[in-house]
Formats: structure tokens, C-alpha cells, sequence
């Protein structure tokens, strides 16, 4: 028996019972995982640990400790899958990926990083949509409610059960609508069957004067088409909701910010935009 | 959703076996596995963590911590080196540890790994008891021990205190404080166990009843 075995021999108890200095206890887990000999005392010490556990006075979480940790989840499963490149778009161009698009004239998104938006949302990245979707109404919900804010609250509930009521129908698609890059305003899009859409976001700025937001649909010829306008009051949430638009599966929604209602074209910067699954 | 419908087996599953299911679920990036394991430690997680932390907020803190840990690491998870409930109690404990630590002004720790235990258990395995006993028989067994005894491992254990701490705190040799907790902890073991170490109650599951 060496010396440095003696002393993690020593020091089982404390390791048991995590009463070691972090620097005590890697010098054990490393000595376990090469000691050739049995450190029986790990398990037999050990052994009581959960019964220390299992005499503390029960006590229930709050229920909303739950939405938190999912909500966390899921959005670390939308991040894990979309994590590759921060910026895709300007760091890996690949003109040849997915389907085939009409040339498009307008650079805006242009056609090949679309597609590699299309491309990027394999089967996987479908599910993790939905773990966003899900992350984005627990989240936007809980940090809202942090600030305390009664009508930003208010606010995006309202926007958020005018998305779903779209999201539930048959038929239709869900977007997360993301800034290009960084942080900055996020949000949940709906696309219905019938080309209605449905957008609740927060973290906007607010609009002045004859300010708009406006909202645009981007399909497979890459003409980005208008589909109506809103403002933003200081809360920064905001719902807008459109029927009748060309907006299909595969289509991509993009907010930007208009110096007036009825821009034909749109201003850059894209504040925030989001792709509805291609089938 | 394609688990909604998942066949209940119909023959009881012993919990640690349906533990190191869900966890390959959840390490698979299931979320609906996730919410399983958070319905399964739910109370465990958050009476621990509040036991040590004695603070609501940091309580929550620690089990979202931990289940988030356990949903980032479940790969990490080594069957065979104890069981799953154990596993993700040593993570619950150490980052409620940690954050009384933090908390402490007095203490000058680096801070750990920002990483779950590996299967804490190396190179044994601790076997499954929790559950299979009355918390009464557990409370018996804590005060038939020395009071040096237990002052020492719930120092350790539920206080957060290193060795070093508990030794300065009490004013005692730490050669004193660890002969302490190791006799203590074996006092408890044969208590609680009995003297063989053997019969940690798996002749007589009782999870037939979940």
C-alpha cells in the first residue's frame, strides 16, 4: 500500500460525505479510476449516503419549477441543435445545398442561405423546433412575468394563445423567429393552412412617430411580399395577425422596421425572421 | 407525439432498471423523458436542496441546475457504478453544496468542475437503499449514534463544511472530525444495513406497489 493509496483511504469519509476541498476530491476520483487495488470503504461509507437523504423532511417544488427546468431543456435542444456555426449564413456558403429555388432577384435572404435554412432543418431540427416552440412560450412567459410587468404580460399571453390558436389547426406551421445573429427581438410565428399567420414577439423597440413593423413573407421565388404592419408600444411585445396571406410551408417570415406603413420593399436591417418547416 | 401511447409493461420493473431507461431516453434528447425523471426526484431533489441551502429561491436554483446537469450529461452516467437515483442525488447534493459554499463569505474554494460526477460510486457500487426504509428508522439510527457523531456528518453533509471547516468550527484535531464521520457513518451502516452489509432490503422489492 503506497502512500498517496493511504491517504484517499483517509479521506474516503469526507468524500462520501462531499466534506472535501474540490482539490481533495479530484486527487481521489483520479486515484480511484487508476488504483489497481479495491477501495472498499467508498462503497461501504458510501452505501449510507442515500439514507442521509431519505431522512430530510419531504417538501414539494413549485409547480412552476417544472416550466422552468423544460423550458430550459428545450431550449438548450434547439441550441445544441443549431450550435454548428453562429453564423452559418456568412461562414459556410453552400450554393449547392438543398432544393432548388427560381434564382431569386431580391438579396434577401438570398436563395442559397435559405436554403441552407431549409437544408439546416433536418428531422431533427423539426423536433427541436417544437422543443423551441415550447421553450419560447414557457421562457418568454417566465421572463416577462420577471420584470413584472403586468401588460407586457398580458400582452404576449394573448399573442401567445392567438399563435397557438393558429398552431393547433390541422395543417399548419410553426416558425421561431430569431434574431440574424446575436441577441435582439425573438418570437413564435404560426402559419395556418389557409395562408392565415399569427406572430407574438417581445423584445421589440418601440416604434415612434409613423414607425412600423413590417412583416413579410418570403416564398420559393425569394420576392419577399408584405403582409401587413404594427407598432410597438414600450413594453416591446407585440401580435400581429394576417389572413389570406401566400404564406405555405416553407416559407420564410421575416420582421423588419418600415419608416412608414406600406413599404413595397423592405428596409435592412431583418430584425428577426424564421422558416416554416418545407413540408 | 409518438410516446404518448408507449405500452405499460405489465410486470413490475424494478425502479432502477425503469431509472437507467428513462436516463438513455434522456440522454437521447428526449424531453418527455426529462419530465419523467423530474416527476421521479422531483421531492428528493428539493428537500435536499433545501435542507442544505435553507433557502427557497436557491433551492429552485439548485435542482434546475442539477436536472439540466443531468439532461447535458446523462452519457456521463456509468451503469453499473451504482444506480441512477444515487447518481443524480450526488449531483443534487454537490451543487447544493456549492452554492452554500458560494455563499459563504469565509470560504475561499475554487470553484468545481462545472460538471456532473462521474457516477460518483468509483469504483463500487453503493447500493440501492433509499426508499426501503422509514424515515423514522433512519431518524432512530441518526440518534443512536455519538452526538460528536452526527454533529460531524450533518456538518458535512448537510451544512456544506469540509472537514477542514468542521474541524476549525468545532475546535477539534481533523484527524478527530474524520474518525468521526467514518464512525459514524459505519455505526449507521450497521444499523441501518446490518453487519454484514448485505440485505439492503432486495429480497423484499417493494416497487411492486408504484
Amino acid at each position: 500500500m503506497n502512500d498517496l493509496h493511504a491517504i484517499v483511504t483517509d479521506l474516503a469519509a469526507g468524500f462520501v460525505l462531499g466534506a472535501l476541498t474540490p482539490d481533495e476530491e479530484r486527487l481521489v476520483r483520479e486515484h480511484l479510476a487508476s488504483c489497481p487495488e479495491p477501495h472498499a470503504e467508498f462503497a461501504e461509507l458510501g452505501g449510507v449516503i442515500p439514507y442521509l437523504a431519505e431522512a430530510v423532511e419531504q417538501i414539494e417544488p413549485p409547480a412552476s419549477l417544472r416550466d422552468r427546468i423544460m423550458a430550459a431543456a428545450a431550449a438548450d435542444l434547439a441550441a445544441r441543435s443549431t450550435a454548428a456555426p453562429s453564423r452559418p449564413e456568412a461562414a459556410r456558403p453552400e450554393p449547392d445545398a438543398g432544393p432548388q429555388r427560381s434564382g431569386g432577384v431580391t438579396p434577401f435572404p438570398t436563395a442559397a442561405q435559405r436554403a441552407e435554412r431549409a437544408r439546416r432543418r433536418s428531422p431533427l431540427t423539426r423536433v427541436a423546433s417544437l422543443a423551441a416552440v415550447l421553450a419560447i412560450v414557457a421562457l418568454g412567459a417566465w421572463n416577462v412575468t420577471l420584470q413584472r410587468d403586468l401588460e407586457a404580460t398580458r400582452g404576449y399571453e394573448r399573442g401567445l394563445s392567438a399563435v397557438l390558436d393558429v398552431a393547433a389547426r390541422p395543417g399548419s406551421q410553426t416558425a421561431i423567429l430569431t434574431p440574424q445573429s446575436g441577441a435582439g427581438p425573438t418570437g413564435l410565428a404560426a402559419v395556418g393552412p389557409d395562408g392565415s399567420v399569427a406572430i407574438v414577439m417581445r423584445g421589440l423597440a418601440p416604434t415612434a412617430g409613423s414607425e412600423v413593423y413590417e412583416a413579410w413573407v418570403i416564398g420559393g421565388d425569394g420576392t419577399p411580399v408584405p403582409i401587413g404592419g404594427f407598432s410597438v408600444g414600450s413594453a416591446g411585445t407585440a401580435t400581429f395577425t394576417a389572413d389570406r396571406t401566400p404564406a405555405t410551408a416553407g416559407v420564410t417570415l421575416v420582421l423588419t422596421r418600415e419608416p412608414r406603413p406600406g413599404a413595397l420593399t423592405p428596409t435592412m436591417p431583418i430584425i428577426s425572421l424564421g422558416t416554416t418547416p418545407s413540408s | 407525439m409518438s410516446d404518448t401511447g408507449d405500452p405499460r409493461p405489465s410486470a413490475p420493473v424494478a425502479p432502477e432498471d425503469a431509472d437507467r431507461a428513462v436516463l438513455a431516453r434522456v440522454s437521447a434528447g428526449e424531453l418527455h423523458a426529462l419530465d419523467e425523471l423530474y416527476e421521479r426526484y422531483r421531492t428528493m431533489a428539493y428537500s435536499i436542496a433545501y435542507r442544505i441551502t435553507a433557502d427557497e429561491t436557491l433551492a429552485e436554483d439548485v435542482v434546475q441546475e442539477a436536472f439540466l446537469g443531468a439532461w447535458r450529461n446523462a452519457g456521463r452516467y456509468i451503469e453499473g457504478r451504482g444506480s441512477v437515483k444515487t447518481w443524480f442525488l450526488s449531483i443534487v447534493h454537490h451543487r447544493a453544496v456549492d452554492a452554500v459554499r458560494r455563499r459563504r463569505p469565509t470560504t475561499e474554494l475554487p470553484e468545481r468542475e462545472d460538471l456532473p460526477p462521474q457516477a460518483l460510486t468509483l469504483p463500487d457500487i453503493w447500493p440501492e437503499v433509499a426508499g426501503r426504509l422509514d424515515r423514522d428508522e433512519v431518524h432512530a439510527a441518526l440518534a443512536r449514534i455519538s452526538d460528536v457523531q452526527r454533529e460531524a456528518i450533518e456538518l458535512a453533509y448537510f451544512s456544506g463544511l469540509t472537514q477542514q471547516e468542521i474541524a476549525e468550527r468545532t475546535g477539534t484535531p481533523l484527524g478527530t472530525v474524520k474518525s468521526r464521520m467514518r464512525l459514524g457513518l459505519l455505526a449507521l451502516r450497521r444499523t441501518l444495513v446490518g453487519e454484514d452489509g448485505r440485505g439492503f432490503g432486495r429480497e423484499e422489492p417493494r416497487w411492486a406497489d408504484r
